[in-house]
């Protein structure tokens, strides 16, 4: 398993207020995942699976990413799936495309974290 | 919670295995994905924003995600969910012959009587229809349910199946409590429509069988 860091340029541009300033949408469909001003910027890191491997692969690769969106209640998303729970975790999708870990759910304080480079700050 | 949204609501999608049930839910396919990379993760629900005659609900999908074939649902699969959406295939007649089988399941773990039930015969896109529209209509209506056919794969009646259904269920009188910020405002609006049952997308497909 190997891990790799990522981190979003020009991330400023993207908060106001300490909240997301636009509304984010998936980055393989046009489908709403939440609403400008309803996430909370927080630093943290959290080693997030690849989107994607490719189909002869049994490993994934997992990124250590650090920016992330909160959000303190599931029901606050537009539009969001859940996986099953693996590692502790349910991890978070796109729920039309169903393209994912854009993110995760922690199963202990039920807060949501969307990582900010899996997602369009559109 | 948004002070907008009226209520949630627990809707749940069964069937037996490849009638289409996810599918139902997989709203956008995106054509330049590489067929040759898998997504990583399976999904265990989803919580969706639908807006019906001017309400606004939220919805927490469950979909069996395979697991059926092995008849492995739990009672808290169905605790509390006050929809259902059965599903079978057109062009495999094994599947509808099992609709019964789905319902007594359904009935017998449901945690809400009047949960509001409704009948998809999915893939009518395909030529080899093994199940006729009236069979299908004739089921529905025995069984007090909802009644629609659709395919997935053009989309036909996809969006219209899920719209009817919260429809309905915001018209079923104790089903479902406003959201507790709401408490003062939604009793109007309850009463307002409760005073009719129009089907929204209008035709035999949305028929209340």
């Amino acid at each position: 398993m190997t891990a790799l860091t990522q981190s979003v340029p020009d991330m400023e541009a993207l908060i106001k207020d300490g909240s997301n300033k636009s509304a984010l949408t998936c980055l393989h469909c046009p489908s709403r995942i939440l609403n400008a001003s309803v996430g909370t910027y927080v630093e943290k890191e959290f080693s997030l699976p690849a989107m994607t491997k490719l189909k002869s692969q049994t490993d994934t690769e997992n990124h250590v990413l650090k920016d992330f969106w909160k959000v303190s209640d599931m029901f606050h998303f537009e539009n969001v799936g859940f996986s099953h729970t693996a590692d502790g975790v349910k991890y978070l999708t796109c729920a039309d495309c169903e393209m994912g870990p854009i993110g995760w759910h922690d199963l202990q304080t039920k807060e949501n974290f969307v990582a900010l480079c899996r997602v369009k700050n559109s | 919670m948004d002070p907008d949204i009226l209520s949630t609501f627990k809707i749940l999608i069964i069937g037996e295995s490849a009638v289409g049930k996810t599918s139902l839910l997989l709203r956008f396919i995106n054509d330049n994905f590489d067929p040759n990379v898998s997504a990583t993760i399976g999904v265990d629900f989803k919580t969706k924003k639908v807006t019906v005659d001017g309400n606004t609900v939220k919805l927490a999908i469950w979909d069996t995600a395979g697991v059926e074939r092995f008849r492995t649902l739990t009672p808290s699969y169905y605790r509390n969910a006050q929809g259902a959406i059965v599903v079978y295939d057109v062009s495999r007649r094994e599947t509808f012959n099992k609709m019964q089988l789905w319902l007594d399941e359904l009935d017998t773990y449901t945690t809400k009587r009047n949960i509001v039930k409704m009948i998809v015969g999915n893939k009518i896109d395909q030529d080899t229809r093994e199940v006729t529209k009236e069979e299908g209509i004739k089921f529905a209506r025995r069984h007090a349910a909802l009644y629609i056919e659709s395919s997935a794969k053009t989309r036909d009646n996809v969006e219209c199946a899920f719209e009817e259904l919260v429809q309905k269920i915001i018209q079923t009188p104790g089903l479902w409590e406003a959201s507790t910020n709401q408490a003062g405002t939604i009793s109007v609006s309850q009463n307002d429509s409760s005073d009719g049952y129009l089907p929204k997308c209008g035709g035999w497909s949305c028929s209340l069988a």
